[in-house]
């Protein structure tokens, strides 16, 4: 191999290394050595946690630029963030520190803020909200545990009870204890009990194990059924005879519903009345009949006379009977 | 102590030649051809072997850790796991490792054999400083090709693990999620430490094979003898160095 050939041979590796140095870099620097696009704001916050350079800033989950630096400014925490140019970051919009991962991984998440709100430029600040930590919540449940724990405590000495007070187990063992006579009585009727229901013994025994019952209690459902359908028909016939008095229609409905024979009625009624109290007074021909006894007397006089007639029929000879009642008659 | 002596003794002798050849870095640029055959063989020549073995490290290492994790359900951080621990200690460490067998053994090898037959002795006959025409075009080739060896190395060795993650079933992650948080937990900074790491072992390697190749003593069995020595002393230096190197670069 000549000279040549070897130079342009490891002038090419050479090469090789200085741009895969280069692709390194800008991968893992987020191409920060030649460029610098995008704008910078400011996210103050009292503790950046695990929040390192680099990491990723992200609004609404999507990544708009990166962590360029931290620093301390006064009292508080300061996040450099670069921001991709072509996003536009509304003022209102509110930073807060995210943790992507339990150990450790955090990002920058930025909410879309409100729409026609002005634009954040280079080097503005950032509202920003505090979340709480994994440290945070770790205190949180460390406290819920203490709670729990007591309350365990609680539950435990209500339970078990102390030299002084007896617990719910040393109740419940001398309720056992002092009625155990009974406990083994009921146990043994319940026993006694179960055995007849067993055997088919009793009502229920009976309920239980005969299948004709069962027939006798379809059988019967079969029938409440079928008199349910007849009291339905004749529900729907009442009802359709209601609308029908309800509509005037018919005698009774032309009683109830009908202001004309209301008032006829009334009238009969007022005539009636008129007729009974002249029967009363004896007026009239139906008075006198009931009041006046003379027309009773007549009557009785007649009669005798009718009879002698009759008698003398007897005596004289017979002659048409429609002669001699005309000769007392008129 | 005849052995504690010896190895004082030969880190004097390193540091006289790194002084030596110090004095001589002028003529570097007279000496290009010198150092592009160097930078052939040391960086050329001895990629094929780091490229190999990169890709099955780091295959090995996201394997491993891919079994190891998936039990507390953390498979999604061997993307971090292989490209911190490559880029930071394995990948540099490895590409050491190769250089010291391949082009330690090389160097000393050549260098004995010119003392043993008495050619470095013509050459400061002739008033041609070993250190000058045999010493720094490799000091300079290393240096050179030691961070392209180690970045390809390492870029190989992510490549590698991403290729387990992929197809092995019980990982079976995509690559993006992979390099995602490969990138979430690294910076370019780890990448430079191993960079540098590596430069720093090539060069102490480089220092170590010529200084006892150029100071070896006897007939051809000691070339043998010379090589063995150099590179032990070579991995034994990449070793400790790499334990406090990190420390300083922590």
């Amino acid at each position: 191999m000549n000279t040549a050939q070897q130079s342009a041979r490891v002038g090419l590796f050479f090469l090789l290394g200085l741009a895969l140095t280069w692709v390194t870099w800008e991968t893992l620097s987020d191409g920060k050595l030649f460029k610098k696009n995008g704008y910078s704001l400011i996210a103050g916050f009292e503790n950046l946690k695990e929040l390192k350079q680099g990491d990723e800033v992200r609004m609404a989950g999507v990544k708009i630029g990166a962590v360029e630096k931290t620093r301390l400014a006064g009292r508080r925490a300061e996040a450099v963030l670069r921001i991709d140019p072509n996003v536009r970051v509304a003022s209102d919009a509110t930073a807060s520190i995210v943790m992507a991962g339990l150990i450790g991984t955090n990002y920058i998440g930025l909410d879309l803020g409100t729409p026609g709100a002005p634009v954040l430029t280079d080097g503005a600040e950032l509202r920003t909200k505090v979340t709480p930590d994994l440290n945070a919540i770790m205190a949180d449940l460390g406290n819920l545990g203490q709670k729990l724990d007591g309350a365990l405590s609680s539950i435990t000495n209500s339970l078990s009870g102390d030299s002084k007070n007896p617990g719910f187990f040393q109740k419940l063992d001398r309720l056992v204890a002092d009625n155990s006579a009974k406990f083994d009585s009921t146990m043994t009727n319940l026993s006694a009990v179960t055995e007849k229901l067993n055997k088919g013994e009793g009502t229920l025994g009976r309920l239980i194990n005969d299948p004709s019952i069962h027939d006798q209690l379809v059988a019967t459902v079969v029938e409440i059924k079928g008199a349910a359908a007849e009291a339905k028909t004749f529900v729907a016939n009442a009802q359709a005879i209601v609308d029908q008095v309800k509509t005037g229609k018919g005698t009774l409905g032309a009683l109830i519903f009908d202001e004309t024979t209301g008032n006829d009625i009334k009238v009969v009624a007022a005539n009636l009345r008129d007729l009974s109290q002249k029967i009363a007074k004896g007026e009239g021909t139906l008075g006198k009949l009931l009041s006046d006894d003379s027309l009773y007397l007549g009557m009785q006089s007649t009669l005798k006379k009718a009879d002698r007639a009759i008698d003398g029929l007897g005596d004289t000879g017979p002659i048409t009977a429609v002669g001699v009642a005309a000769q007392v008659l008129f | 102590m005849n052995q504690l002596t010896s190895i004082l003794e030969g880190f004097g002798r390193a540091m006289l030649l790194l002084i030596e050849s110090g004095r001589h870095l002028g003529t570097l640029p007279r000496q290009r051809a010198r150092f592009i055959e160097q930078c052939y063989l040391i960086g050329y020549t001895t990629l094929p072997i780091v490229a190999i073995l990169c890709f099955f490290m780091g295959s090995v290492l996201a394997l491993q850790s891919g079994y190891s994790m998936e039990n507390f359900g953390a498979k999604q951080f061997i993307g971090s796991l292989v490209g911190l621990s490559f880029a930071r200690e394995l990948g540099p460490v490895i590409v050491a490792i190769l250089v010291a067998g391949r082009v330690g053994s090389a160097i000393t090898a050549e260098l004995a054999s010119m003392k043993v037959y008495q050619e470095i002795d013509a050459l400061v006959t002739m008033n041609i400083p070993p250190a000058r025409m045999l010493v720094l075009p490799r000091l300079a080739a290393v240096l050179v090709m030691m961070p392209v060896l180690t970045i390809i190395g390492i870029l190989i060795g992510w490549f590698g693990g991403a290729v387990v993650c992929t197809y092995v079933d019980f990982i079976s992650i995509e690559p993006e999620a992979y390099f995602a948080a490969l990138r979430s937990f690294m910076q370019f900074k780890d990448v430079g430490t191993g960079i540098l790491k590596a430069e720093i072992f090539g060069f102490v390697i480089v220092l170590i094979c010529c200084s006892i190749g150029l100071n070896t003593r006897g007939g051809p069995r000691e070339i043998g003898a010379s090589v063995t020595k150099a590179v032990v002393a070579s991995l034994i230096s990449i070793l400790v160095l790499d334990y406090f190197v990190t420390k300083a670069l922590l």
